[in-house]
């Protein structure tokens, strides 16, 4: 069963919308999209293929969060609320929705909850945009996921000329999507065509049958040195992972706040003791990390790939590396002979 | 005041009861800290296990993590040592009795006591890192927990007479009868009777048996690295070989990211290990 919701109607579905929810939708800022609030005025900008610059991760862990403000002549604090009133984002990729569900179970453990993670998830609608001409630096039909994806989703529209058609996932995706007009079976059809097209667009980007295996078995040759040598050790590519979830915690004095923010594994600073050791002193340590984390640690964890396939990394690399050529390499690489002679 | 609820990421507030330095060079100071609130205690010792750790927060200075040194038989007062080395530390060694402090733990596993049932405690600590060893002797001498092991052995070495931790507590272990205490020092000093020489050979030197036995050590990486082998020597299997691992860390609830070796989070799976679960992570410590 398919809704059609006629573009020109988005404006009006948005600010009703607007009246009992903080509605998030993709719009134009410089160059780029970002999620932003909802206003009648909004530039939207639903049509860049590219995603958003930011993944929406940052709707659920910001990059800067205050955790609690503090008075430290007394010692005294005061957790700042988690609460989060309910809100939809509109237009989120399959991808970025699928990281969600992979940080829920980081987030959202039965031992630890993040009560700020746990708040904003509870309270928020998933409205997804399928990916109808997925990108080159896409690859998640490569990593378990697909264009039309429905993993954290609430419903996903699918563009076609002057329509989206949305399919409807979930109870919380139903009740705001009541009173739609149904799509023809004969529509209905031309959709699930378009989106077998887009799945077929995408080619394999590397191999990932036994990819894990051979990782963990080249973990101290030479190959990463190799990768890494042109790395600036910048971060952006973990930045804008949509799975990267690394923070930070920190006083800032200035503000008597406990803040949390964004933090990297690419940064010397980052695995730093106290006694001025570190456990990854170069970039090719941490490279290392970075790629092991998501090829390998994620799937001692829960069994996925902690990467969907968003290609942000590659996108934005300021030197043009590419993880999905790092694993091609890495599946046919053939380590050194260590003890020779 | 207010009820920290479920919130992991907020500290309970606590006192400092009692302040002193452990060590002539006053690099080392030991900080006991009590509750403000009595629910606070009661959790905290509900889940309390030797081996574990605390982040200690001081706002505007933020949070490090620190070994307990007590066992909770020895009061409603949680204590750690704690050495001079960066920003958070300096502050913290210009506390006072009185003094606000935050704290969140009881983290990390502890050491694994259950399996450890009846066997002989073989304790080997070098430094500052003796601290939650000593936090676990003080555990097993009480009678109630002593009965549940058979021999206990410690060994524990410094690199002076005046860094040796806790002094007169340990001095009055030699009268006890139901362990065996190995003191040792780096360089040899004037009225020091005890061993000369660097822990492994010590170690080597004292050579407790296998049987029936675990051995737990803590201790500066190079000190651990080196006692290792002396102990799979002596006939230790892997399996029966512990030690606890420190890394930077800043949530110490598996979340932050940065405390991991391979697919294991120091905070979360650790800090303590058997050399067996070692052997099998990568080598990135």
């Amino acid at each position: 069963m398919m809704y059609i919701l006629e573009k020109k109607r988005l404006n009006q579905i948005l600010s009703d919308w607007a009246q009992n929810y903080e509605v998030y939708v993709p719009q134009k800022v410089e160059n780029y999209a970002q999620f932003l609030p909802y206003h009648p005025s909004s530039i939207i900008n639903l049509s860049d293929p590219h995603k958003t610059r930011y993944p929406p991760k940052a709707l659920f862990l910001p990059q800067s969060e205050v955790m609690l403000k503090y008075d430290s002549r007394l010692g005294r604090f005061e957790d700042v609320n988690s609460h989060q009133s309910p809100r939809i984002i509109f237009g989120m990729r399959p991808c970025d929705a699928k990281a969600l569900t992979l940080l829920d179970t980081v987030f959202d453990t039965e031992e630890y909850s993040d009560p700020y993670w746990k708040a904003r998830r509870e309270s928020t609608v998933i409205i997804g945009l399928g990916c109808v001409e997925p990108p080159q630096t896409c690859f998640c039909t490569t990593v378990d996921g697909g264009p039309f994806n429905h993993e954290g989703l609430d419903a996903i529209l699918t563009e076609f000329d002057e329509q989206y058609f949305i399919e409807v996932l979930t109870e919380k995706g139903e009740i705001i999507f009541n009173q739609l007009q149904l799509a023809t079976n004969q529509q209905e059809e031309q959709i699930r065509h378009l989106q077998t097209e887009a799945y077929k667009e995408m080619e394999p980007a590397f191999e990932t049958s036994g990819l894990k295996a051979k990782l963990d078995k080249i973990f101290e040759s030479r190959y990463w040195e190799e990768i890494a040598e042109s790395c600036l050790g910048c971060g952006i590519c973990t930045f804008l992972c949509p799975t990267c979830f690394c923070f930070d915690i920190v006083d800032e004095v200035q503000r008597n706040e406990r803040v949390r923010n964004w933090d990297t594994c690419m940064f010397r600073i980052y695995s730093l003791e106290a006694s001025g050791h570190n456990p990854r002193p170069t970039r090719k340590e941490r490279t290392r990390q970075r790629l092991m984390h998501k090829y390998s640690y994620w799937l001692e964890h829960i069994n996925q790939i902690g990467c969907t396939g968003c290609g942000r990394c590659v996108r934005y690399c300021p030197v043009g590396l590419d993880i999905r050529a790092m694993l091609r390499t890495a599946s046919i690489y053939e380590s050194e002979v260590v003890h020779a002679g | 005041m207010q009820d920290n609820g479920h919130n992991p990421y907020s500290p309970m507030p606590m006192r400092i009861v009692r302040a002193y330095y452990e060590s002539n060079d006053y690099s080392l100071k030991t900080l006991e800290l009590v509750f403000d609130n009595q629910k606070d205690r009661e959790t905290f010792f509900e889940k309390f296990n030797p081996g574990q750790f605390c982040q200690l927060s001081i706002f505007g200075k933020g949070e490090a993590p620190f070994g307990v040194a007590s066992a909770a038989w020895e009061g409603d007062f949680v204590r750690f040592t704690i050495q001079k080395m960066g920003s958070f530390t300096q502050y913290a060694h210009k506390l006072k009795a009185g003094d606000p402090i935050g704290m969140r733990g009881p983290l990390g596993n502890g050491f694994p006591l259950m399996d450890w049932k009846g066997k002989t405690l073989v304790i080997i600590g070098g430094g500052c890192a003796f601290s939650t060893l000593y936090a676990l002797t003080k555990h097993v001498h009480h009678p109630q927990n002593r009965q549940d092991f058979d021999q206990l052995v410690v060994i524990y070495g410094a690199r002076t007479s005046g860094l040796c931790m806790y002094k007169h507590d340990i001095q009055s272990w030699y009268q006890r009868d139901d362990m065996e205490l190995h003191q040792a020092i780096d360089v040899p000093e004037d009225d020091w009777s005890h061993h000369v020489g660097y822990v492994p050979d010590v170690v080597r030197e004292v050579a407790p048996s296998p049987q029936n036995a675990v051995a737990v050590v803590c201790g500066p990486p190079i000190m651990t690295k080196f006692t290792l082998p002396v102990l799979v020597d002596l006939g230790f299997a892997p399996e029966t070989i512990f030690t606890s691992l420190e890394k930077r860390m800043k949530c110490g609830i598996g979340k932050c990211g940065r405390c991991n070796i391979g697919s294991k989070y120091i905070c979360k799976d650790g800090p303590v290990f058997s050399l067996a679960e070692l052997n099998a992570l990568p080598a990135d410590i």
